[in-house]
């Protein structure tokens, strides 16, 4: 306690000073509510926001920051959490809170489609790859353990599974044929290889950091998530993946209640500047405009775009893959949740056959 | 710690003073708290659980993942319960009984677990059986059996939430048992085991009952050191709550409560036959 008392001075004598000097403008709270990986990014990108914000306008920004599993964050912000912003792992959850009528303007409407990082479906394999993992096919050899989240708790696994199947389907998995049956009969053999179905995709890096399994089905970021952190695995890139998209949005009706929409909107924007970017693309996130398929998308100017040039586009960070395809092969979330994930679903039947 | 409350609670009962200067308003705060804290929860869990009918219910718990689910809470709750039940004693008995080093520091160690969060018990055990320990290695080879990912996982993760379950429900009693008895036994040529058996164990055995019950009605709640621990694959290793946690997860209220619904239920029957042998041991 004797420590602190100092520090509790200092910062109210902090306060203060910066009190006086933006007396004009009181400082304003932005209440953002984002699902668990980005918190990294959020954390350096929120002072550069806070400091251009301060240079735009001469007003400060005060981030109450909330991260919990994007499903759950969506629930919670449907529920009466009021976010003004909201960043979360897959369009479902954003699309919730458009159902419960609060977010009310059309928020795909950029260049983007409102996806503020994306990211591929990869394979992480133990140092060296001693069990020569090359693609979605060597998933479902004898003896290879594989270790996936559960698409049940995590919303982000069922990436991972539409990934696979999209692959066998689109004729990019040797052994099974290019459709329906193929894909569904590579399902079954793949799933009975797993050994671990964790709750969410940071709780299968952890499983498998601790030496369990011999392939991790994750995402590029968090693959370079566990290197920054110092573990050590080799990543495989396969011939076929899904892109994940991660959507961001200003929550009209808490936004207006507020009186924060200007500052709001002005932050969801900043998410896809230049300075933004790099810090995404630093953390391992690929920037959108990676794989826009609007072909006049570019990054917004800010800084004149030098930061990108160095490094953070560096093709051999983001090695581009032979086939690429959305949620949209799948017909969109809604169509997903029913013919996958429902009680009837492609991957209910198939883990159930898998046993 | 509900281990620890019933041991008290049966002494307490027995020299129950009877004051009657609160009335009715001490007796009504204490029943309103009950119902608010527990009673209300429980009725909002079966009402949404029956709420789309019989039939939906009767569907929700009748899926083969939930059928699956169940089964695997209850069968490795009741194995955990025999363990607990066997060793729980023992290891009353002996703290009651002998005398040796390290007596006081184990006697507190046993309530540790109430106190560690299960998530940590669930790293513990990952940290202690994982694929590279030798500890695994050993029992992969020698026994070709696989601890984590697998029921024995879920097991020891059980084993170790609910370890103060039964000693504590039982010592008190062994405390309080009149030692001429088994002296007596004892001096008139019964064997240790015999006297044991036969004096003994029917007095500590409703505590025995009593401490094993409510352990496993704690352990068909557990979620946050099975979820480590056991892999969670549907129709193998995934337990009811974490069947229910998905459920949630997917919005599929109606099937979480469902499940739910037979935990409670299996829960309150243990509960109430808890109940109903402390009275039949206390009038008997």
């Amino acid at each position: 306690m004797k420590r602190i008392f100092p520090l509790i001075i200092l910062l109210v004598l902090l306060t203060n000073i910066t009190g006086v000097q933006a007396q004009d403008k009181p400082t304003i709270t932005l209440t953002l509510a984002a699902y668990t990986t980005p918190r990294e990014v959020y954390t350096e990108v929120i002072p550069l926001f806070q400091a251009y914000w301060l240079q735009e306008t001469g007003q400060r920004v005060e981030f109450q920051e909330s991260y919990l599993g994007s499903g759950a964050q969506s629930r919670a912000v449907a529920g009466g959490f009021e976010a003004d912003v909201v960043a979360l792992s897959l369009e479902r959850d954003v699309t919730r809170l458009v159902d419960a009528g609060l977010i009310t303007h059309d928020w795909r409407d950029n260049a983007y489609n409102g996806m503020v990082s994306t990211s591929l479906a990869v394979l992480v394999v133990r140092p060296g790859n001693p069990k020569e993992i090359t693609d979605w096919g060597d998933l479902t050899r004898g003896g290879i353990e594989v270790i996936t989240p559960d698409p049940a708790t995590s919303g982000g696994a069922q990436w991972n599974v539409l990934a696979a199947y999209g692959a066998v389907q689109r004729g990019n998995v040797d052994g099974y044929s290019a459709d329906a049956e193929g894909a569904y009969t590579f399902l079954v053999d793949w799933l009975s290889n797993v050994a671990v179905l964790d709750p969410a995709a940071r709780d299968s890096v952890i499983t498998y950091s601790r030496g369990i399994g011999d392939v991790l089905i994750t995402y590029e970021n968090e693959y370079f998530a566990g290197i920054a952190a110092g573990d050590e695995y080799d990543i495989v890139y396969p011939s076929s993946t899904i892109l994940i998209e991660n959507p961001v949005a200003v929550v009209d009706t808490y936004a207006d209640d507020h009186g924060v929409r200007e500052v709001a909107e002005a932050f969801v924007e900043f998410l896809y500047t230049d300075q933004a970017q790099a810090v995404f693309a630093d953390k391992g996130y690929r920037p959108p405009v990676l794989h826009a398929d609007d072909e006049t998308a570019t990054t917004t100017e800010s800084d004149g775009g030098s930061q990108w040039e160095e490094g953070a586009l560096d093709p051999e960070r983001f090695p581009m893959v032979d086939d690429i395809f959305t949620v949209a092969y799948f017909g969109g979330w809604d169509q997903i949740g029913s013919d996958f994930f429902g009680d009837d679903g492609i991957y209910t039947h198939a883990i159930a056959e898998a046993q | 710690m509900p281990g620890v409350a019933h041991g008290k609670r049966a002494i307490v009962n027995a020299s129950r003073p009877r004051l009657d200067l609160s009335g009715w308003g001490l007796r009504g705060t204490a029943i309103l708290y009950l119902l608010v804290m527990i009673a209300l929860p429980v009725f909002v869990v079966f009402s949404s659980g029956l709420q789309a009918g019989l039939s939906e219910f009767w569907d929700n718990i009748n899926h083969p993942q939930a059928v699956s689910a169940l089964r695997v809470t209850l069968i490795t709750a009741t194995i955990m319960t025999v363990i607990n039940v066997v060793m729980g004693t023992l290891t009353a008995y002996v703290l009651v009984t002998y005398r040796f080093p390290g007596k006081n520091l184990l006697d507190v160690l046993i309530d540790l677990p109430f106190a560690i969060p299960t998530l940590v018990t669930g790293i513990m055990l990952v940290l202690l059986y994982g694929p590279q320990t030798a500890l695994a290695g050993f029992l992969q080879e020698k026994f070709d059996m696989r601890v984590l990912y697998a029921r024995p996982g879920i097991v020891l993760a059980l084993l170790f939430i609910c370890y103060p379950f039964v000693i504590r429900a039982v010592q008190p009693v062994l405390v309080q048992l009149d030692q001429r008895q088994p002296e007596a036994a004892y001096t008139l040529g019964a064997s240790g085991w015999y006297t044991f058996r036969r004096i003994v164990f029917p007095a500590i055995r409703p505590a025995m009952l009593t401490g094993g019950m409510l352990g496993f009605a704690r352990a068909l709640g557990e979620f946050g050191a099975i979820v480590i621990v056991a892999g969670n694959i549907p129709l193998r290793t995934q337990t009811a709550p974490v069947y229910i946690y998905g459920k949630v997860e997917a919005g599929d209220m109606a099937a979480a409560s469902a499940v739910s619904v037979v935990l409670l239920a299996v829960a309150l029957v243990v509960t109430l036959s808890v109940d109903w042998m402390q009275r039949a041991n206390q009038h008997g």
